[in-house]
C-alpha cells in the first residue's frame, strides 16, 4: 500500500520535467566483417529509448542530434558504440564467438553484458532448442541441454512429463520443479491426475504417491515461438524471484517483432515419423519351456497356437505402431519504427507409438512492441493453446489393468485377438491389452491462454541518470479436461465397476504484477551504478472437480448414463508477495558488484503476514579488460562469485488438520486426515554460493567457463511418518538440512572457421553430489515400494539419492545405488559447409545414476522376459530364473540396475537451396533430423529415462502428489519414442 | 496527460495488488480443531458417521493378510508378487509395506477419529448427558474392535492401547495385557451405552437403539473373552449379545457398502472367474469339506483353474457377493459357535454338542458322531469354525490360539505360516 503511493508519487514528480533535443536524420548501412549487409541489428541512441532495426539490406535511419553515440547491437555480434558526424553512418561489427556482449538478464528489470555477469546463466538460443531435431512438446526439447541439471523424460506417453532437477534435489517432498516464466508472465507447471486410480489402484498399497503420471502443463507451449531461454540455476543467480526459485528460474522470451523494412513470412513444415526407440522382444517359448512354465496344460496350449502359426510378438503389436509427425506453423514478422508485430500459428499433430494414442496442439501467438514516445513503451504477449494428448493405459497398478502389467502376464502363445464378433479373448492373469488399448481412452485437453503486457516508461533522463519505471502484469489461465473412459465391456470392468467414465474439470488461473523502479547513474565513464526497487504479487487459484461414474449404459461415457457416481473437489489458492531492492555498480566496465534483499511472504505458511528475508551478492572482475593486462590471446578472464538465498513455500494445507469426506449409509461423514497439520509450518530456506572462472581466448575461438557451487538447503519441508499408532501417518515438518555441491565447466570452441566450412562446438561437463547434512527426525524411507524391491532412504550424513533395499538372505538391509549421475556431459556440433550446409548434432551422455527396474520383475513372475531363458553370467542356471531366486531370498540388488546412456538427442542437416533473386520468395530451406535416434545403454529396459511417479503431480484433499526424488524408478511405462523427420521452410 | 494516465495506471494496478490482505482458509475440508472446540451436533454426527466409515478402509488387505496365513485363500495378483512370496513365508516379512503398515494405520486412523469424537462430545455444550453417553459408548466399543483387529495381526508383538495424545503414544503393550485393555474398553463403552440415547446415525445395525449397541458391545466381548481364554466370562457376555442359539446365523453387525458418493465399495469382493486379480479358496477347503456340506458354495468351481508362482486352485472364494455386498463384523453364527467353545472348555459337553449341531444340521450335515472328548470336540469345533467363518478372519487366529499352526499346509518346500506381524516401521520412530 505505502509502496503503491509513493509510486504514484514519484512518477507525478519526475513528469514535471520533460526535455528535449535538436534532431536530425542519421542513415547509414551494417555490414559484417566480410562485407555481407546484416539485418536485424538494434540501432539505439545511447542515453534514451529511441532506437531502430536494420532492414534486409541492412540499412537504418534514426533522428538523433549530432555529436552523440549511437549503439549497434545484435546477438551473436559484438556491441558497438559510434559517435554520430553528420548524416551517414556505416559501421562494420565483428562476430561475438565468446557470446561476450550477449545481454543477460540479472534481476527483474536489468540486464548485465555477460563479459561482466557474476553467475553462470546457460542460455539455449532458438536453433539449439527447437533447430536442430524437433522435439514432440517444449519440456521435451530441454533435455540434455541444461549444463547443472537432470531432465528425465517420465513416460513416453504424447503430451510428455518432464522431471527438471537444477544442481540436484532441492527439495525431497515440496516443489523441486523450477519456476518457468515466459516473456514476464509466471506459468504454471502443475500436474493434474486425471484419477486413474480409481481403475488401477496404483496408489493403493505399496506407496500412497499418485501414479497417474500426467503430463507437466508447461509442455502446452510451443517451442517454435521461443527466441531463447536464459535458466537461473540457483538462489545465487535467482534470489530476486524469492520463494518461488529455490528449484531456478526458466526464463523463456518469445520472439517480437521488428522492423526490417518489410514483413518477413515464414512456412514451416515438418514430416516425419515415431517409432519405440527400443523393443525388448518376448520370451521364445519351446514345449518344454511352456511345460516348465504351467505343465501340461500350457504346453498343449504351445503346440496348438504354434501348429497354427499363432505364436504372436503382443509387445510388437502394442508398442510397435510408426506414428505419423506433422508440424505446420506461419509465422509473420514486421513492424514499423515504431511498433513491431509478431504472429505466429502453429499445428502440430503427432500419432503416439501405440494405437489409439497421440498429441495435437495447435497455438497461436502475437506480440506487439509499440513505442508510444520516446519516454514510453508498451509491450503485449498474447498466446493461446488448444493441446489434446491421449495417453493410454500404462505404468504401475495394483489391479492388473495396464498396458504394460497385462504384457507381462502374457506368453506368446495365448490367444487374445478379437474373433470375428468382436469378442476379444480373456487372460487369465490380468487384462487383454489389446482390448484396453482399442476401447478405453485417456485423454487430457487444454485450452490455455497466457497473456502479459508491459509497460516501460523513462520518468526521468539526462546525460548522467535516467529513471525508469517498468510495470508487468500477465494471466495464466487453462482449462484442463481429463477424461478417462473405460466402457463397460472391457474385461477389467465385468463384474466389477461395469464400466466407468472418469472426467475432471480443472480451472487454473495465475496472475503477477511486478512494478520496478530502476535508477541509472553514470557520475564518470568508469563508474556506474544501477539502483532497482520493486514489488512483486503472484496469486494462484485452482479449482478440480472429478466426476467418477460407474455402472454405465453402453456405449455412453456422459456422467449421467450411469447408475452411480461419485464427485471429488479439490481446490487451492495461494498469494505471495514481495518486496525487493538491488544495487549494481560496474566499474571501468571490468568490475560489477552488487548485492540485494527481497523480502517475502506467502499464504502457505504457518504465518502468513511474516516475511522471510532473502539476501543476495555478487562480484565478478574481468582482469582482461583491465590496463595492466598484458596477455593477447586471452581477451577475458573474469572471476566471479554469486551468493543468494531463496526460499519454498510449504506445500498447501500443510498446516491445518484437514477433516476429509468419508460417508456411510447416505450419511455425510468427516474423517481426520492422515496427514498431521503442523500450524508452525516454515519455508524451506536455501543458500547458495557460487564461484567461477570465464576465461576467453583468440578473440572468443575458445572459451572455458567453470564453475563451482555449494547449495544449502536449510529447514527442509519433510513429509515425517509418524507413528501410525498416532491415527496419522505423516506430518509436515522442517526437519533437516541439505547440501549440494557440484562443478560445471563448459568449453566452446570454433576449431575450424574457413570460408568453405565453419565448425562450432560446445561440450559441458556437469557434476553434483548431494548429501543430507543434517536430518532431526529419524532416517525414513520412501519413493518406491518398500525395502524388498528397492527404495529411497532419507539418511544423514548420506546421499539424499541413494537406493537401500533388502540384501537377501536375511543379511539385512544395504545401500544398492544411487540415483544421482555419477557425471553428465554434452556436446553440440554446429557446422557449416559449402556455404549453404549446416549439420547439428546434440550428444549427451549420462554416466551413472541407478534406476529401480519393476518391469523386469513383473514379466520375470509371469516367466515371459524376453531374455528368461538366457544365461548370460554362464552359471548354468537361466538368467530369469536367476533373478526369481533372488527375489525368493529377497535380494533387491538385482532389482537396482545402472541407467547410464550415451545418446545423441538431435541430429540434423539442413540446406539453404540458392533460389534466384525474386521479389516474393527470399529463402528456402530444406532438412532432415532424427530426435533420440541413437541410444547407447546397459540399462534392461525401455530406455533409461523413466518415471512411474511423475514429477511435480498436485496433492488433492484424496491424493497425495508426487515428489523430488523418486524419478528413476520403472513399472512397465510407456516406451519412449525415436522421431525422424523432413523440414522444409520457406521466407517471403 | 495520456502518459500520465497510463503510469497513474499502472500505479494503480500495483495498489490494487497490495491491497489483498488476510489468511486464506482451508478451502477443501473442515478443520479438526474448530469442531472439536465447539462443535455443532450435525458437525459431531459427522465425525461419527466417518469413524463407522473408516472401519471399512483396507478391509482388503487385512483379510487377505491373514486368510494367506491361515491357508485359506490364495491371492493372486499380476502386480503384487508379495501375496504369494513372503505373505506365504518364503521370505521374512517385511515391517515397511502395504500388508503390515497399511492395516495398522487405517485401524489406528479410526481410533484416532472415536478419540477425536468424544473430545468433541465432552466439550459440547449442545447435547445432554445421555446423548453423550451414546456417543461416548459408542466410539469405545469401535475403539476396541479396532485395537482388537491391531492385535490379530501383531500377535505377541502387541500393540499400543492407550494412543489418546498423538504426540505422546502409550507403550506396546504384550498380547495378554492388550487383550485385558480391550475387554476394559468394551466393559467402559458398555457402562456408557446403559441408559443411554443414541441420536446419531448408526450403519451398523437397522433401526438402532442403545440395546441393540450394546448387544453388538457384548457380541464382541464374548470374542474377546474366549480368546482370554475366559469361558465363564465369555457366556455372560453371551448372554448380554444377540446370541440366539436357534436364530439366523446371519444376523449380526455389518459393515455396508454402497456407490454414493463419498461411500466406498466392498473392497474383499471380487467377481466369480475373474482374471488379473483373484482371490481363490485354498485347495484344501474343498478337498477337506465334508459331502454334501452347502459350505461349498463360499468357494466356487472357476471355469478355468487359477495358477501362478507354483501355486493352483480352481475355486473362487465366493463370500462376498457383489460390490456393494456386507462384510459381518460379528454375526450369529459365529456367536453360537462361541458357545459351543465355551461349553467345551469348561467341559460341559452336551451342550456344546447342541450348539455344534445347530450347526452341522443348518448346513447339511448329519449330527456329530464322533468321540465325545474335550479334545475331540475342540477339534470339531475347529472344523465348524473354519468351513463357517470362511474367508471372514478367523481361521489363522483359532489354530494359534489353540497351538495348531504347524497343521497348516504348506504348499511349496520353502512355504511357511507366520505366527505374527511385525511391528510397522513407523512406530519405531
Amino acid at each position: 500500500m505505502h509502496l503503491s503511493k509513493s509510486f504514484t508519487l514519484l512518477v507525478m514528480l519526475l513528469l514535471l520535467s520533460v526535455a528535449s533535443f535538436a534532431q536530425q536524420k542519421v542513415s547509414g548501412l551494417v555490414s559484417d566483417a566480410s562485407g555481407n549487409p546484416v539485418p536485424g541489428v538494434t540501432v539505439r541512441l545511447q542515453g534514451s529509448n529511441r532506437g531502430a532495426v536494420t532492414d534486409a539490406q541492412g540499412r537504418y535511419s534514426i533522428d538523433a542530434p549530432n555529436g552523440s553515440t549511437l549503439i549497434f547491437s545484435y546477438t551473436g555480434y559484438k556491441t558497438q558504440q559510434t559517435v554520430i558526424n553528420g548524416a551517414t553512418l556505416n559501421v562494420t561489427i565483428q562476430e561475438d564467438y565468446a557470446n561476450l556482449d550477449e545481454v543477460v538478464i540479472t534481476g527483474l528489470a536489468t540486464s548485465v553484458k555477460r563479459s561482466n555477469l557474476a553467475n553462470a546463466v546457460a542460455t539455449i538460443s532458438a536453433k539449439q532448442l527447437y533447430g536442430v531435431a524437433p522435439a514432440q512438446t517444449f519440456d521435451a526439447a530441454l533435455s540434455g541441454k541444461i549444463p547443472g541439471a537432470l531432465i528425465t523424460a517420465n513416460t513416453g506417453a504424447p503430451g510428455g512429463g518432464i522431471s527438471v532437477k537444477m544442481r540436484g534435489v532441492t527439495s525431497i517432498f515440496s516443489n523441486s520443479q523450477p519456476l518457468y516464466v515466459v516473456d514476464g508472465v509466471f506459468i504454471s507447471n502443475i500436474s493434474v491426475p486425471a484419477g486413474l486410480n480409481l481403475i488401477t489402484g496404483a496408489a493403493t498399497a505399496g506407496n500412497p504417491q499418485n501414479q497417474d503420471n500426467p503430463s507437466s502443463r508447461v509442455a502446452d507451449i510451443n517451442p517454435d515461438d521461443i527466441e531463447n531461454i536464459e535458466i537461473l540455476k540457483g538462489a545465487s543467480a535467482a534470489a530476486i524471484y524469492g520463494s518461488k526459485a529455490a528449484a531456478g528460474v526458466i526464463l523463456i522470451t518469445t520472439k517480437k517483432g521488428t522492423n526490417l523494412g518489410r514483413t518477413l513470412v515464414r512456412l514451416r513444415q515438418d514430416l516425419g515419423f515415431a517409432q519405440a526407440r527400443k523393443l525388448l522382444g518376448v520370451r521364445q517359448f519351446t514345449e518344454q519351456t511352456a511345460f516348465d512354465r504351467g505343465g501340461a496344460t500350457e504346453r498343449d496350449l504351445f503346440i496348438a497356437a504354434r501348429d497354427a502359426g499363432k505364436l504372436y510378438d503382443y509387445e510388437d503389436e502394442m508398442y510397435g505402431e510408426t506414428g505419423l509427425i506433422s508440424n505446420t506453423n506461419v509465422s509473420v514478422n514486421g513492424g514499423t519504427e515504431r511498433t513491431g508485430v509478431y504472429f505466429s500459428a502453429n499445428r502440430k499433430s503427432e500419432e503416439g507409438i501405440v494405437k489409439n494414442s497421440g498429441y495435437l496442439n495447435n497455438a497461436v501467438r502475437i506480440n506487439v512492441d509499440h513505442q508510444l514516445n520516446d519516454r514510453i513503451s508498451l509491450g503485449l504477449r498474447a498466446s493461446y493453446m488448444n493441446t489434446s494428448a491421449d495417453r493410454g493405459l500404462t505404468n504401475n497398478d495394483n489391479n492388473s489393468v495396464t498396458y504394460g502389467v497385462s504384457l507381462a502376464t502374457i506368453p506368446q502363445y495365448l490367444e487374445l485377438h478379437p474373433d470375428a464378433n468382436g469378442v476379444y479373448p480373456v487372460n487369465p492373469s490380468a487384462a487383454n491389452p489389446l482390448e484396453t488399448r482399442d476401447k478405453m481412452r485417456n485423454n487430457e485437453t487444454t485450452n490455455r491462454f497466457i497473456t502479459g503486457g508491459e509497460i516501460r516508461a523513462t520518468l526521468h533522463t539526462n546525460d548522467r541518470t535516467n529513471t525508469k519505471l517498468i510495470v508487468r502484469g500477465g494471466v495464466d489461465f487453462f482449462n484442463l479436461k481429463t477424461e478417462a473412459i473405460f466402457p463397460r465391456t472391457l474385461q477389467f470392468m465385468r463384474g466389477g465397476l461395469e464400466g466407468a467414465s472418469i472426467q475432471g474439470n480443472t480451472n487454473n488461473l495465475n496472475t503477477n504484477l511486478a512494478g520496478v523502479l530502476v535508477n541509472y547513474f553514470q557520475p564518470n565513464n568508469d563508474l556506474s551504478f544501477t539502483t532497482s526497487l520493486g514489488a512483486t504479487l503472484e496469486t494462484n487459484n485452482l479449482d478440480n472437480i472429478l466426476s467418477i461414474a460407474t455402472n454405465l449404459i453402453p456405449d455412453q461415457s456422459n456422467v449421467d448414463q450411469a447408475a452411480s457416481s461419485q464427485l471429488q473437489q479439490f481446490r487451492q489458492k495461494y498469494r505471495d508477495n514481495g518486496i525487493f531492492i538491488q544495487e549494481e555498480v560496474l566499474l571501468m566496465d571490468a568490475i560489477t558488484l552488487a548485492a540485494g534483499v527481497r523480502f517475502d511472504r506467502s499464504t502457505n505458511n504457518g504465518d502468513y503476514k511474516r516475511y522471510f528475508v532473502l539476501p543476495k551478492a555478487s562480484a565478478s572482475w574481468n582482469l582482461a579488460k583491465m590496463d595492466f593486462w598484458g596477455i593477447q590471446s586471452i581477451n577475458s578472464f573474469k572471476l566471479r562469485a554469486a551468493y543468494g538465498q531463496a526460499g519454498n513455500v510449504a506445500p498447501y494445507g500443510a498446516k491445518f488438520l484437514a477433516l476429509t469426506a468419508s460417508n456411510v449409509g447416505g450419511q455425510p461423514g468427516s474423517f481426520v486426515d492422515t496427514q498431521f497439520g503442523n500450524p508452525d509450518i516454515e519455508q524451506e530456506r536455501q543458500t547458495e554460493l557460487e564461484a567461477g572462472l570465464d576465461v576467453s581466448f583468440f578473440n572468443g575461438r575458445l572459451s572455458l567457463e567453470a564453475t563451482y557451487y555449494n547449495k544449502k538447503i536449510f529447514d527442509l519441508l519433510l513429509r515425517r511418518n509418524v507413528p501410525s499408532s498416532s491415527g496419522f501417518t505423516q506430518q509436515w515438518v522442517n526437519g533437516g538440512d541439505l547440501r549440494n555441491k557440484g562443478v560445471e565447466i563448459g568449453i566452446g570452441a570454433i576449431p575450424v572457421n574457413t570460408k568453405n566450412v565453419r565448425w562450432n562446438a560446445q561440450v559441458n561437463f556437469w557434476k553434483n553430489t548431494s548429501e543430507v547434512t543434517k536430518l532431526t527426525i529419524p532416517p525414513f524411507p520412501m519413493g518406491a515400494f518398500g525395502n524388498t524391491l528397492g527404495n529411497f532412504y532419507i539418511e544423514e550424513g548420506k546421499s539424499a539419492t541413494q537406493i537401500i533395499g533388502t540384501l537377501g538372505n536375511n543379511k539385512g538391509v544395504g545401500v544398492l545405488g544411487n540415483s544421482e549421475p555419477d557425471f553428465q556431459l554434452s556436446f553440440y556440433n554446429d557446422v557449416t559447409f559449402l556455404t549453404n550446409f549446416s549439420l547439428r548434432v546434440m550428444l549427451h551422455w549420462k554416466k551413472g545414476g541407478d534406476n529401480i527396474n519393476l518391469t523386469q520383475y513383473l514379466s520375470d513372475i509371469f516367466a515371459t522376459t524376453y531374455d528368461y531363458d538366457d544365461d548370460k553370467n554362464g552359471n548354468g542356471v537361466k538368467d530369469g530364473v536367476d533373478r526369481m531366486n533372488a527375489a525368493a531370498i529377497s535380494d533387491a540388488s538385482v532389482r537396482v540396475q545402472d541407467a547410464s546412456y550415451v545418446r545423441i538427442r538431435e541430429i540434423g542437416l539442413y540446406y539453404n537451396i540458392p533460389i534466384p533473386k525474386n521479389n516474393i520468395i527470399s529463402a528456402v530451406n530444406v532438412g532432415i533430423s532424427a530426435n533420440n535416434w541413437f541410444t547407447w545403454t546397459d540399462y534392461d529396459s525401455y530406455d533409461p529415462e523413466t518415471s512411474n511417479f511423475g514429477s511435480n503431480t498436485i496433492s488433492t484433499a484424496t491424493s497425495r502428489g508426487s515428489n523430488g526424488i523418486s524419478t528413476g524408478v520403472e513399472v512397465t511405462p510407456f516406451p519412449a519414442s525415436k522421431r525422424a523427420m523432413f523440414h522444409l521452410g520457406v521466407t517471403f | 496527460m495520456k502518459q500520465h494516465r497510463i503510469l497513474l495506471f499502472s500505479a494503480m494496478l500495483l495498489g490494487l495488488g497490495a491491497c489483498q490482505k488476510g489468511e486464506i482458509p482451508n478451502l477443501n475440508t473442515p478443520v479438526a480443531s474448530q469442531i472439536i472446540a465447539n462443535g455443532t451436533k450435525e458437525q459431531i454426527d459427522n465425525l461419527a458417521v466417518a469413524m463407522e466409515s473408516g472401519t471399512r478402509l483396507t478391509l482388503n488387505t487385512y483379510y487377505d493378510a491373514i486368510g494367506l496365513q491361515g491357508r485359506e485363500i490364495y491371492r493372486f495378483s499380476g502386480s503384487e508378487p508379495r501375496y504369494t512370496t513372503e505373505l506365504m513365508g518364503t521370505s521374512p516379512l517385511d515391517n515397511n509395506t502395504f500388508y503390515t503398515t497399511n492395516p495398522w494405520a487405517s485401524r489406528y486412523r479410526v481410533v484416532r477419529q472415536a478419540n477425536t469424537l468424544m473430545d468433541a462430545v465432552n466439550n459440547s455444550s449442545r447435547l445432554s448427558a445421555n446423548e453423550k453417553k451414546g456417543y461416548l459408548g459408542y466410539a469405545k466399543t469401535i475403539m476396541a474392535y479396532q485395537l482388537l483387529l491391531a492385535l490379530n495381526m501383531q500377535y505377541t508383538n502387541g500393540i499400543r492401547t492407550d494412543v489418546k495424545d498423538a504426540n505422546n503414544l502409550g507403550p506396546i503393550k504384550g498380547y495378554p495385557e492388550s487383550l485385558t485393555d480391550i475387554a476394559n474398553m468394551l466393559n467402559e463403552g458398555l457402562t456408557d451405552l446403559t441408559g443411554a440415547e443414541i441420536v446419531f446415525p448408526v450403519s451398523i445395525v437397522t433401526d438402532v437403539t442403545a440395546a441393540k449397541l450394546m448387544q453388538f458391545n457384548r457380541a464382541l466381548a464374548a470374542r474377546v473373552a474366549v480368546y482370554r481364554q475366559q469361558w465363564a466370562e465369555a457366556l455372560t457376555a453371551l448372554n448380554g449379545s444377540n446370541f440366539s442359539l436357534l436364530g439366523d446365523f446371519n444376523s449380526g453387525y455389518v459393515h455396508i457398502f454402497s456407490a454414493n458418493s463419498g461411500d466406498v465399495l466392498n473392497p474383499v469382493f471380487l467377481p466369480q472367474n475373474n482374471s488379473g486379480e483373484q482371490r481363490l479358496a485354498h485347495p484344501t477347503y474343498a478337498a477337506q469339506i465334508a459331502p454334501g456340506d452347502d459350505r461349498i458354495a463360499k468357494a466356487t468351481l472357476r471355469a478355468a483353474p487359477a495358477s501362478l508362482d507354483g501355486l493352483q486352485s480352481n475355486r473362487d472364494v465366493w463370500v462376498h457377493r457383489s460390490n456393494t455386498a456386507p462384510v459381518y463384523i460379528i454375526r450369529n453364527e459365529e456367536l453360537i459357535l462361541i458357545y459351543a467353545e465355551a461349553k467345551i472348555n469348561l467341559n460341559q459337553l452336551p451342550d456344546a454338542i447342541v450348539a455344534l449341531n445347530r450347526i452341522r444340521v443348518q448346513h447339511n450335515l448329519t449330527p456329530y458322531a464322533g468321540a465325545v472328548t474335550q479334545a475331540a470336540l475342540i477339534t470339531e469345533m475347529l472344523n465348524q469354525r473354519r468351513f463357517s467363518l470362511f474367508a471372514e478372519g478367523h481361521r489363522w487366529i483359532d489354530m494359534r490360539r489353540y497351538n495348531r499352526l504347524n497343521q497348516l499346509p504348506n504348499d511349496r518346500p520353502n512355504d511357511k505360516v507366520w505366527d505374527k506381524f511385525p511391528i510397522p516401521l513407523p512406530e519405531s520412530n
